[in-house]
């Protein structure tokens, strides 16, 4: 962008300087800077500051409208009403906690009225168990991939910048990890360690993180020959610094594509862990619901029927963001 | 032309490298079903037993060594395919002889959803890069897309609810039929089996009970094999070759077929080969599913009663043959495609 070729307006001068309080000024702050706290891909280079809120607002035009293809909206709007189901679920479902996890009668009961989608085991509503399991889904599924991000990031960076024996010890581990089928291996775990939440989570932050690692390591081996690496190392960044402030921004798109494919991953992974019984059985679970279910299914198909559905939407949504992700952040990689 | 030592030492060096990782996850393997909380002496013996017999019985086994002996010995044991014994679910009967039942069951499946799915995938693949952005192509991605996030046992319940029970044409569950007489098995493949013994109303039984299973892992499968062929036949169609192929007035259809499918289906095959790695080890939700007693069913019954020889010896089978497939689908890929050199 050639500087003189920007038409600047002169600013009407601030007529008077309104005071805002230090918490609106940091909320706007925040949301001014949304993007480039989100995606390091966006930063342009030194520009005035007039031109850079131009730029800003062109790039920012120019990303929101590759993501807006009609399927990333709907996968966006189904994430928005699965979260709000998550959030909201004491106030949204029909029946408390209590209710739906108490022993009432009579069990498998049909769609009605006061049940929407039915009874299942033990009498308990369909519906606000559907609604409840989309907070246990939630709950599993982000500091899950969070875990495993963290980890598959600062390994795969050590791996790829380092090189030599980290690198190869690295890749080894991450080859033993990647041998094992993941579910086989979720399954191997929870049969060792015991289904606990707090273990089910700690296990898919393990699963995914070699994968990480990997995706991380192949584009820090690219980038660590571009020349601002030399630059910032003629600067004397120290190698910490080198890795995660300099090659990490520029590695970190693989990763937040994948990143929302992997939370459908990860839900369809743990759907599957439940219909096996090995979920927690102190939550709410669509997949738990399903296994309990499924010995009822041709008398009440509904028992299994909308919990299924509901894993297949949130699934179904976070792959469809997944995708229109991909196209706007590569579009080169569009329709391939 | 293949460089033939070139391949060999490949082959070499790649088998190589899978010594520290084989070892790696017997490693793991090992560590993780020692931690499970069951108790193979108590439950071999009968009730009540005297501690001369609990020692004994500790000493058959070998737990009365340190750790690291017992970790060697079982590293050990498995060339020699003794595999230890069962002791939650079949009491004494052998791993090795449990898994030589169930593993060609397993492998039914999933040789059927490979084949199925590669013949169907490989041309939907081909139409939707043939007809990009048409509605054909919105179609299939559509459908692969549902693929990937449809889970797979509400599937396998729908496709049970419908038809086993409103349209009863197949069996709901298991992998015969209760009044079946199996005759002594020769192979323990059952479709050699009965061809061998003639039994053609069982073989039909059989296949009757694989269909519905074999048909889920075919729905997922495809998702992937389609998305892969279609996305390799976008690039070579805009290839140069393709060009001269039209230009010196090749028929589109030849275009396609003799050109760009040839060379777009190489990296195909490393997904179909992954995905047939994968089904062997990750058929069990499809088996526990549609009570299909195969592998994976009887790793689900082993883990879920911590029947911890029998865990070791199924994941044993199952990441050996993910890794082996992985290593054969490498070769072929260089055998394939000349361009590839090592």
């Amino acid at each position: 962008m050639n500087e003189t070729n920007v038409e600047v307006n002169p600013v009407p001068e601030a007529k008077l300087e309104v005071r805002k309080s230090t918490l609106k000024r940091i909320f706007s702050w925040t949301i001014r800077n949304l993007k480039f706290m989100l995606i390091p891909m966006s930063r342009i280079k030194d520009l005035s500051a007039r031109q850079f809120e131009f730029e800003k607002i062109k790039s920012k035009r120019n990303f929101l409208q590759r993501l807006r293809s009609p399927l990333t909206i709907l996968g966006i709007g189904l994430i928005f009403f699965i979260v709000t189901l998550a959030v909201f679920a004491p106030w949204l479902s029909p029946y408390t906690f209590k209710q739906l996890t108490a022993f009432l009668s009579p069990a498998y009961g049909p769609m009605s009225p006061a049940h929407p989608f039915g009874t299942g085991e033990s009498g308990r509503d369909i519906l606000g168990r559907c609604i409840y399991g989309a907070r246990s889904s939630l709950t599993i599924a982000l500091p899950a991939i969070l875990i495993s991000v963290i980890t598959g990031v600062i390994f795969g960076i050590i791996a790829g910048y380092y090189g030599r024996w980290i690198d190869t010890l690295i890749m080894r581990i991450t080859d033993v990890l990647l041998a094992f089928p993941p579910l086989i291996f979720a399954l191997v775990l929870v049969g060792a360690f015991g289904p606990k939440i707090e273990m089910i989570i700690a296990i898919y932050g393990l699963l995914g993180a070699p994968f990480y690692a990997r995706l991380v390591r192949g584009s820090v081996l690219q980038a660590k020959e571009l020349p601002y690496v030399e630059a910032a190392r003629v600067m004397g960044a120290s190698n910490w610094r080198i890795m995660f402030r300099h090659i990490l921004p520029n590695c970190i798109s693989p990763v937040i594509i994948s990143f929302s494919f992997d939370i459908g991953g990860i839900i369809l992974g743990l759907a599957g862990l439940s219909f096996l019984g090995f979920g927690d059985q102190r939550l709410i679970e669509w997949g738990n619901d399903i296994n309990k279910g499924r010995f009822y299914l041709y008398a009440a198909p509904w028992a299994s029927f909308f919990p299924g559905l509901m894993i297949f939407i949130t699934v179904l949504a976070f792959m469809l963001v997944g995708d229109g992700l991909r196209d706007a952040f590569d579009p080169r990689l569009k329709n391939l | 032309m293949v460089n033939k030592m070139g391949l060999i030492q490949y082959i070499f060096r790649r088998l190589l490298v899978l010594i520290p990782v084989m070892l790696g996850v017997l490693a793991i393997t090992f560590i993780l079903t020692r931690l499970m909380p069951g108790d193979p002496v108590a439950a071999l013996l009968p009730h009540n037993p005297t501690p001369e017999m609990i020692a004994a019985k500790q000493h058959e086994l070998g737990l009365d060594q340190p750790m690291i002996v017992q970790f060697f010995k079982y590293f050990g044991d498995l060339f020699t395919g003794n595999w230890g014994v069962s002791f939650a679910i079949y009491p004494n009967a052998p791993v090795w002889d449990l898994i030589q039942e169930v593993f060609p069951r397993t492998l039914d499946l999933a040789l059927l959803a490979v084949l199925f799915s590669s013949i169907i995938g490989i041309k939907t693949g081909k139409i939707s890069a043939v007809h990009r952005n048409k509605s054909q192509d919105t179609f299939f991605r559509g459908s692969a897309l549902m693929g990937v996030a449809i889970p797979i046992f509400w599937m396998g319940l729908i496709l049970q609810f419908v038809f086993a029970h409103i349209f009863p044409i197949f069996p709901g569950s298991g992998y015969r039929a209760a009044t079946a007489d199996d005759p002594t098995p020769i192979t323990y493949f059952r479709v050699i089996d009965f061809i061998i013994y003639g039994r053609w109303d069982l073989l039909w039984d059989y296949i009757l009970h694989l269909a519905l299973p074999a048909f889920c892992l075919t729905f997922i499968t495809i998702a992937s094999i389609t998305r892969q062929t279609r996305s390799s036949m976008l690039e070579v169609l805009q290839l140069d070759y393709i060009r001269t192929a039209r230009a010196k007035g090749c028929a589109e259809n030849v275009v396609i077929k003799k050109h760009a499918l040839k060379n777009a289906l190489i990296p195909t095959i490393t997904v179909i080969g992954m995905n047939f790695a994968g089904l062997l080890g990750g058929a069990v939700l499809t088996e526990f599913t549609f009570n299909f007693y195969g592998m994976g069913m009887l790793l689900i019954m082993a883990i879920g009663q911590s029947d911890y020889f029998l865990v070791s010896g199924i994941i044993f089978v199952i990441t050996i043959l993910f890794v082996i497939i992985n290593l054969v689908v490498d070769i072929i890929y260089g055998i394939v495609d000349p361009r590839i050199r090592y």
